[in-house]
Order: structure tokens, then sequence, then C-alpha cells
């Protein structure tokens, strides 16, 4: 990993369209994406990880609107801003320069085509009409994550199990070499084997390739094993932000805090689970002040009317609350059984 | 005991692993979806000229006892001479079983022996088929194509366009279209466009091609002939492109929430390339199926079509044989419109099979 | 068709209160959705139409030699000398006098009630030219008025030289243009109001189209879930009948059919087109029921070992009522096809007179081709076509309301 910022994320907002009004499904997100680096951002469904992703490739459906914010990436020295790219160029932008690998990848083929054409499909899209060089990367791709390459070049989708598809789309992820690849949940739909066997073509691939991973999932075991950094979204926004062992070993919010408590661990009993209470916020209508004050226990009467802004606390680890101290003092129990019993 | 025992159960085991092989073989016929295919289609002809034999043959009241009741009253002959006439012009043995007429209805079938009409003494039914069965698979199909094509083409839109006017426009549209019957269609252009706007001529436009025309491959005859199809065309079309549409329409939508429609975006493919290779091939899929009855009706439909437009196709020639009480053509005609269906069935099944891959071996989806 | 909620509930619910959730979805459906509300309106036209129809607008039966394929709107008329035009307007105003008609036409109906206070003088029709003999005695002072077509008029008075009319009849007006009803649709060739035959025409086609419907419905209902139900041998030998059945073309096997069976009633006729109809439906039903049975209550039921007969009609049937209604309304427009086509080809009883049998005479006696007579063959084509179309949409809007999954995608 190197300090070369490949993506730069200011002030992004997304607002959907909805027949009662609009949601506000990602507000005054910003971020930066290093070279090399593997980004998690967990947070509960709904809180905006998925908008913001398809915000990046600018694949939102038709009633969203990007109303706020800057989308910079740069490549070879050179950054544009994606929000002001014309369709040609957002066609070439992605998957030649960011691929992203969908939830529930299991249909992500066509089923009528064959998968070498479809990989053919992918390089002539992008004006690479040379089948030999094709054929050789495609193939060794699929020596990378495992599988028979022959075999699967020749494959019509349904011949392959889950796992091969996924990990036939992987493959065909960084045929172009891209930056950055965007995992969105990309291994929900399959058995825990499979799931390892997956993160671990990954990890290996991203050594190999040097590209810049945005993992979303609500899988926070699996976040902690492939992210260098950790964001914690919860209602459209980021309220945290981190390397992964400050996250997961010393959050500095409330949420971030609930999240990892509710999570079951092998060391610990089930009684010692806890949920967060409450509902996910209304975003048609978002709770003033932070929008996190009505589900959290610290909650002041500050909270209610004045959003706290994202703030440093330690080199690189910022969050959004004002009552960090409150946090600090509450997190010291998250893993102390652990430490007890060894 | 043993020894006595184990040339029995070795023959018997014989008998079983060749029966297990018969079975086997058997199962591994049946799961090719092509051999499978083909032999549906085999048996269900076999089905239909046996209903047919028995309709015809053993059913009380049945046409050969009507039509030797026909004989004996229009000329006054005796009874024996009658059947002796009708066995001829049926091509049947009344002194044999009905098991052996059975056999050689069939045999005559195989051989295309259909019995000699009623009305045109002297000629075989299967020359008169022959002469009309060409024409009614060149209009019915290609109608059926038109309608096929135009009805994906606007479905696709109105998908691609869901709730907006242009899609209500032709929803309405096509319900419209598909809900009245053909036949309907065709008398309203008729009646409007030939009789009161006077647009074309109903007279001219009768028949196959212009009698005073040699057949031949010159561009004005096969313009006549195009002009000539021209009104059972567009009558199939109107009849069916509704439902095209609307089909055409609920499959697409489906497909367009399909994962790998949006994953062929983010791929960055161009938009043609979606539609055509993505979208489109995926949606026609569902189609194929409703193609098999749609064949049926439209060529079932042509029984009123062409008779209405006086188009001498099979449907006209079975209308016609059907007031001529001409038992012996009925039979054929009907055995032959049905052969036509079940064949382009089978077509429809095989390209089918051709497009989608996943149904090429299992045969299940 | 149903949705995946409430497991276990439907044991409980009775088969009426399912009845009126669906009455009520139904209304809220219809009322929004303006395709299917025009088709509900359609069909409760259709039905008013049906059943008072006949009482408003009594059958016209009578040939009238004059009015032979008149178009809309004729009507008889009185016609006077032109000093005579505003005295003899009406009828009761010809007291004492002598009036003409002509024989064989409209005429002696409509003065009938006043034999008693005027002279009538008949003229034979003799092929259309006691009109001649009628007109110069009119003109000679012989009648007083003449009761008269408006068509004849307009052939004999007002374009002479059109109806090939040497003679020229002048000192003759019209004193009353509406002295009899108009044919609001014209008549037919045998001078009968089509008007009349359209509104008596309808009863006995969508009779037998409902029965026919109904029959299949039941037949395709009672086989599907039979199939589905017992399985094995049975379901795969009923579908594979299903799927025989489908394949031979309907409607040349009814044609052929009806030319040796005499369907000289309509039960007969509605139980043939039944009979080949059911196969499409019946495998519709058997896949629903096949994927109802997998749902938690019925599960539940078969638990509780219920039975057969309560499983299907307690908690199998009242999840179906929309799909059987929505499908007993294509198979009647399917039944009203095949009806419509028999006929309009001869090859059903032609006894009665309805809209088919109008499509057979318009086509049998060459009025297709005569552009005076279109209405003939128009009006019973509309007459067929709306109603098809009222159902088709009403079906379709049913199709939406009933299911969240087709609303939300269409």
């Amino acid at each position: 990993m190197n300090d070369e910022i490949v993506l730069k994320v200011e002030d992004l907002s997304v607002i959907y369209n909805s027949s009662r009004g609009p949601v506000r499904a990602t507000s005054n997100v910003s971020f930066e994406l290093r070279k090399g680096e593997a980004l998690a951002l967990i947070g509960e469904s709904g809180s905006g990880k998925t908008t913001l992703s398809l915000a990046l490739i600018r694949m939102l459906a038709k009633s969203a609107e990007i109303n706020a914010g800057k989308v910079l990436y740069t490549r070879d020295g050179k950054t544009r801003n994606i929000l002001d790219m014309n369709d040609g160029e957002m066609r070439a932008f992605r998957w030649n320069d960011c691929a992203m690998v969908f939830q529930g990848a299991q249909n992500a083929f066509n089923p009528v085509l064959r998968i070498r054409d479809q990989f053919l499909d992918t390089a002539r899209a992008h004006g690479r009409n040379d089948k030999e060089w094709l054929r050789q990367r495609t193939l060794e791709l699929f020596k990378l994550v495992r599988l028979d390459p022959q075999r699967v070049f020749d494959s019509y989708p349904h011949e392959l199990s889950g796992g091969m598809r996924q990990r036939t789309l992987l493959a065909l992820g960084v045929l172009l070499d891209p930056q950055i690849v965007i995992l969105d949940e990309p291994t929900t739909a399959l058995d825990i084997l499979t799931q390892r066997a997956i993160i671990d073509v990954l990890n290996e691939m991203q050594t190999r390739l040097n590209f810049s991973i945005i993992f979303i999932s609500h899988d926070l075991a699996l976040a902690a094993e492939m992210a260098d950094r950790v964001a914690t979204m919860y209602a459209g926004e980021i309220v945290e932000i981190g390397g992964v062992n400050q996250i997961f070993y010393e959050p500095l919010h409330p949420y971030t805090l609930g999240l990892l408590r509710s999570v079951p661990k092998l060391s610990h009993g089930q009684d010692e689970l806890v949920s967060i209470t409450g509902n996910p916020p209304n975003l048609i209508d978002p709770p003033s002040g932070c929008k996190f004050h009505p589900r959290c226990q610290f909650a002041s009467e500050k909270c209610s009317r004045e959003a706290p802004p994202l703030t440093e606390y330690d080199a690189g680890h910022q969050s959004a609350c004002w009552h960090v101290d409150k946090v600090i003092e509450a997190r010291k129990d998250l893993y102390k059984k652990k430490v007890t019993e060894s | 005991m043993a020894t006595r025992s184990s040339p029995v159960s070795s023959a018997s085991s014989i008998e079983i692993s060749l029966l297990d092989r018969i079975l086997d073989r058997w199962q591994k016929i049946n799961s090719n979806y092509v051999v499978r295919t083909i032999i549906q289609a085999l048996i269900t002809v076999w089905a239909v000229i046996t209903f047919t034999f028995f309709l015809i043959r053993l059913m009380p009241g049945n046409p050969i006892q009507v039509y030797v009741a026909q004989l004996m009253n229009a000329e006054s002959i005796t009874y024996e001479e009658a059947y002796g006439r009708a066995a001829a012009q049926f091509r049947f043995d009344f002194n044999a079983s009905p098991v052996e007429q059975y056999f050689d209805y069939l045999g005559n079938l195989l051989r295309l022996d259909l019995g000699d009409s009623i009305i045109s003494v002297g000629t075989p039914v299967i020359s008169q088929i022959m002469r009309f069965l060409p024409w009614t698979l060149f209009s019915a199909g290609l109608g059926l194509l038109v309608s096929f094509v135009t009805g994906f083409v606007l479905g696709m839109l109105m998908a691609y366009y869901r709730n907006s006017p242009l899609d209500h426009i032709l929803s309405f549209i096509s319900s419209l279209m598909s809900a009245v019957p053909n036949y309907i269609w065709g008398l309203m252009i008729m009646v409007v466009f030939g009789v009161q706007l006077q647009w074309f001529s109903v007279g001219d436009l009768r028949g196959t091609y212009d009698p005073r025309l040699t057949p031949a491959f010159t561009p004005e005859f096969i313009f006549d002939i195009f002009k000539h199809a021209l009104l059972p065309v567009i009558t199939y079309v109107l009849g069916t492109v509704g439902s095209w549409m609307l089909s055409t329409k609920s499959s697409t939508v489906s497909v367009l929430g399909e994962d790998y429609v949006n994953v062929a975006e983010a791929r960055g493919l161009s938009e043609r390339r979606i539609l055509t290779a993505y979208v489109g091939r995926n949606a026609a899929l569902p189609l194929f199926t409703l193609l098999a009855i749609s064949i049926g009706f439209v060529i079932g439909g042509s029984v009123l079509i062409e008779s209405l437009f006086v188009y001498n196709g099979l449907g006209n020639f079975l209308f016609q044989s059907i007031t001529g009480r001409d038992y012996t053509s009925m039979q054929g005609v009907f055995l032959f419109i049905t052969f036509s269906v079940v064949l382009s069935n089978l077509l429809a099944d095989l390209l089918y099979a051709r497009l989608d891959p996943r149904i090429r071996v299992s045969g299940e989806k | 068709m149903t949705t995946q909620a409430a497991p276990l509930v439907s044991q409980q619910r009775a088969p009426l209160s399912g009845l009126w959730t669906a009455l009520r979805i139904f209304w809220l459906g219809v009322s929004r959705n303006r395709a299917g509300f025009i088709g509900f309106l359609g069909i409760v036209f259709y039905i008013i139409v049906v059943i008072f129809g006949p009482i408003v607008v009594p059958f016209d039966n009578e040939v009238k030699l004059d009015e032979i394929a008149a178009p809309p709107g004729t009507r008889i008329q009185l016609m006077t000398r032109s000093e005579n035009v505003n005295t003899y307007t009406t009828l009761e105003s010809l007291n004492g006098k002598v009036v003409g008609v002509i024989g064989n036409t409209g005429g002696p109906k409509l003065v009938e009630p006043y034999e008693d206070t005027f002279e009538v003088e008949e003229y034979r029709w003799q092929a259309g030219r006691g009109i001649d003999r009628a007109l110069e005695e009119l003109m000679d002072g012989d009648i007083d008025a003449l009761v008269i077509f408006s068509q004849t008029v307009k052939d004999y008075i007002d374009e002479p030289e059109q109806a090939g009319n040497q003679n020229l009849y002048t000192n003759l007006a019209i004193s009353n243009p509406a002295l009899g009803p108009a044919h609001l649709l014209g008549t037919d060739t045998q001078g009968r109001d089509i008007f009349s035959h359209i509104m008596n025409g309808g009863a006995s086609l969508i009779f037998t189209a409902l029965l026919a419907g109904l029959f299949s419905t039941i037949i395709a209902f009672s086989l599907g879930a039979f199939a589905a139900l017992i399985g094995g041998v049975v379901d795969r030998t009923l579908t594979a009948i299903a799927n025989f059945v489908l394949v031979i073309p309907r409607f040349p096997l009814l044609v052929v059919l009806a030319a040796f069976v005499q369907l000289n009633n309509f039960i007969l006729l509605a139980t043939l087109i039944a009979l080949l109809s059911w196969p499409s439906l019946m495998r519709a039903v058997r896949s629903q029921v096949l994927s109802l049975r997998e749902r938690d209550y019925v599960e539940a039921a078969v638990a509780l070992d219920l039975g057969r007969w309560h499983i299907m009609t307690r908690e199998i049937l009242p999840n179906m009522i929309s799909f059987v209604a929505i499908n007993l309304i294509f198979a009647v427009t399917g039944a009203m096809y095949e009806q419509v086509g028999l006929i309009f080809l001869g090859m059903a009883p032609i006894n009665d007179y309805n809209w088919g049998v109008m499509l057979y005479f318009g086509r049998s006696r060459g009025t297709l081709f005569n552009p005076d007579s279109a209405m003939m063959v128009l009006a019973p084509v509309l007459a067929i076509a709306f109603f098809q179309v009222s159902m088709v949409m009403f079906a379709r809007a049913l199709e939406e309301i009933f299911n969240p999954r087709l609303r939300s995608s269409l």
C-alpha cells in the first residue's frame, strides 16, 4: 500500500424521488481510497452502502439524483470528476477503471452466452479485440481464482456451481486491470466453505494485481479480515472511519460499538449478544441533529439539536459523535470477557 | 440346492441386466431434448391418426355410413354397391376386421394415400392437399413471422418505456387487438377498406395469384403472390400481434430486472449489445412456448380467414370439402392441418433448444 | 395469485369472507383501473342490452319489399301534392281522405289503426312498378296522400336519373318526413330493421358462450386439481391427454365434427366447444394447485388429515377465486370466437337469429360486397368485437388487481 489516492469522494449526496417525498439515501459522504487498499463499508441494510457504491459508477436507478458532491478519480496522474463524464466516457470508465461485483452474483452471467463470449463482450466494449490476448489473460485469471481454465472458458453459466460463478465473476472483474473493484456482499449467497475460498482468492488477487477494493458487507467478520480501513455508515452518512484495528478494537461511535456488540463471538455466550434497540430511521423525514440519537444510549439534549461533524480523534480515525468519551468508557467491556477467559 | 438354482438365477439376472440396459438406453435417449421432442411429436401424430380412424370408421353415424346412405338415395343403388364405392374411395376393405382395417389405414397414410376425392371424382386427396398446403404455410407463416417480429419490437419498447404514455397507449391497443377475433378483423378490413372506401378490389384479390399469370420466378409473379396473400396476412397479424406485444412486454420487464443486465451495463457494454444479446435474446425465450399455441391458432383460423378472402389454401379447401360433404378430403385435410401444426411445434421446440443452452441436454429449465 | 402472507389464517376463514374480500379488492381495483373500468361498464351494458333489448325493441321479422338494404336513418314518410304539404302532415289530419299504401311494405301496418278514419288504397308491389302507379294516382288526385319509404322517395323523386326512372313526378312533396320510426342501422336484405336484430341477437350467443366457458372451466378445474392432488400415474395420464388435445388445431376439428354431429341445440354446441378447450387452463390449474399445496396452511391441513375434499374446497379453492373468475372470462371469449366462427361458416344451426347468423347471411347473400348494406355486416361485427374487448379488458384488469406481482411489473 502506498499513499497515492485513486478515488476521492467529496460531500456526495444522493436523493431518491419517491411518491412520498425525497429520500436522502446518502448525505455529505466524503472519503478517500488509496491505491491497493481495501476499504470496507459496514452498516445495517438501508444505511446507504449500496447506493453509495452505485453512485460511484453512476448506475443508480432512474428515480435517483446525485444532487451534490464530487467523485474524483485519478489514474496515471490525471484526475477527473466522474460526475462530469458524458455517457461515452462513463461507459469506458466502467469495468476498465472500476469494476463492480454485485450482490447475488449468481445471476450475473447471461444464461444464453458462453463464458468466453461474455469475456469477449467485455473486452470488445473497451476496444480490445485481440482474441488471443483475451484467451491468455482469461485462462491466467482463471488459474488465479483456482478454476479449471479450459472447462470454464467454454462453459455456459448454468454448467457452473455458485462458487465457480462467483470466482468467474471475480476473474471478469479484474480482466481489464481496473484500479478499483467494488464488491457488494460478494459472498452472501454462498456456503461457508465457498465464502472462505472466495476470500482467500480475493486476498491473493489483490496482492498480485494491486487494485483497490471497496468492500460492502454487513458481515463484520469478513470486513475485519478483508479490509485495511473500515467506514461505518448510518442513515446515509459515514459516522466513523478508521483503520481496521481502530474500528474493531477502539470504536469511537456508539453505532459502531452497537454493531460490534451484536455480533456473536465463539468465545462468548449467547447472553452477551446485544442488538441495537429501535429501528433504522426514516430517510424521508430523518431525526434532527445526530440521526442516531433516538437509538443512542448516550444521547443528550445537544445530540437532538446539533449534528456532530466527523472529527479526527486518533491518527486517521474519525468519528461523528458528541460523546466520544462515553463511548471510550463503554467500549472497555467489549472484549473484557475474552480477556479474562484467555 | 444352490447348484440347481444357479442356472435359473443367472438366466434371470441376464434378463434383468438386459432390461436394465434397455431402460438405461431409453433413459439416455429420453434425456436428450431433441430426441425426446421428436419422439413426442411422432407419438402425437400417431395418436391423431388413431383418433381420426375411430372417428371416421367406428363412430356410430360416421361419415362412411352417412356417405353410403347419401349414395343410395342419390343414385338409387343397392347398399352393397354404395358400400363398395365408399370403400374404394376411402381405401378400406369392409370385409377385413377392424384391426386389419386400422393397420391398412396406417399403411395407406404412410404411403400418403388418403383416398379419392368425392366431389372431384378420380382425384386423389393427397394431390389436392399438395396443391393447397403450400399457400397456407406461406400465408400463415408470413403472418406469424410479421406479427411475432412487430409484436416483439413493440413489446420491448413498452417494457423499456413502461408507465410512459407510449406504454399506456400501446397496452390499450394491444389488449384491444388481442380481444377481437381474427375473422372479425378480416370482415372489418373487407367491409370498411374494400367495399366502403374502395382502397382495393375484393374480387381481384381472390385466389392465391392472378390466373392470367403463369407461375414462374418473375418479379411480377412474386409480387402478385404477395399481393394476394396481403389480406389474410394482415388479418393474421391483427389477430395475434396484440398478444405478442403483451407477452413480450412482461417477459422483457422480468429480464430487465435480472442481475446480468445490470452487470452488463456495469461492464460498460454498448446499449445495442445489451439490448440484443442480453435483453432481447432472453426475453424471446419464454415466447417460444407461446409460439406453439399461436401456430395452432393461426393455422386453425385459416379455415375462417381463407374462406372469407377466398384464398385457395388448405383452410378454404377444408371449408369447400365440408360444404360439399366431401368426407375423404375432409379427413385428409384435417390430418394434414394437424400434421403441419405438430411439425411447426416441433420446429419451434428445436429452435428454442438452439437458443437456450439450458434445455439442450436436460430438457428442464 | 394470492399473497404469501397469512399462513394458517386461511384455515379459519370461511369461503364467503374470502369472496367478500375479493369483491372489495375488486371494486377498489376496478374503480382505479381505467381500462378495467371501461371493460366493466361494457359488460354491464351488454347485460342490460341482452335482458331489456328484446323488450324495448321487438324483433322485426317482417319482410318489407321497398326497404331492402336501406342505409341507416331511413324511415317511412308521408307524401302529398305540393298544395297540401302543410295540411296533411299527420295520419290524423287525413280524416275522411284517401291514403295510398304499397303492399308488402311497412305502410299497411302503419295505417292499420286508422282504417276507420280514412279510406286506404293499397297498391300491389309488382316488382316495384306499383310505386309508379301510386305516384301517378297521387299526382292525378285519386289519392290524397301516400305512405312511402324515404329511400323510394330519393330514388323516384330526388334523383330519378340515377335510379333509371324516366318518369318525372312533379308537384309532389313530403309533408311529414318522419311518419314512421327511423331504422337506426338501416335494414337488411329483406327490409328488416338491423337495429332490432342487434338488440335481440346477443342473448343466445352470449348464453351459449357463457355455458361453454363454464363447462370448460369446470372440466379444467376438476381435472387440474384432481391431477395435482392425486399425482402419480393419474397426473401423468391427464397431463399427456391435455398436451395431446392442445396440439390438435381446435377450430378445424370443431368444423369437421360439426359436419358429422348435427349441432341442433346450443347445449350440445357449448359442450363440444368445452370438450376441446379445457387443456391449457387445466395445465395452469394443475400448476397453481401444486404451488398452493406447498403453502404452509395447506401443509398444516394435510398434517391434520382434514381430507382431500376439505383441503380442496376450504383451503385451495378460496385462494383461487380470482384465478377462476379471470379464466372463466377468457374461456367465454374463446367460446364466443369458436361459436361465431362456426355459425359464420354455416356449420352451426341457423334456427335462431343472432349476430353470428347476421354475419352468415351477410356473406352468403353477398351483402358483404354491397356498399349500401355494409351495416348488415358491420353492426354484428362491432357488437361481437366490443363484447370481446369488454370481456378481455375486464379480465386483464382483474389479473392486474389480483396479481400484485403482475401489477408492479406492468
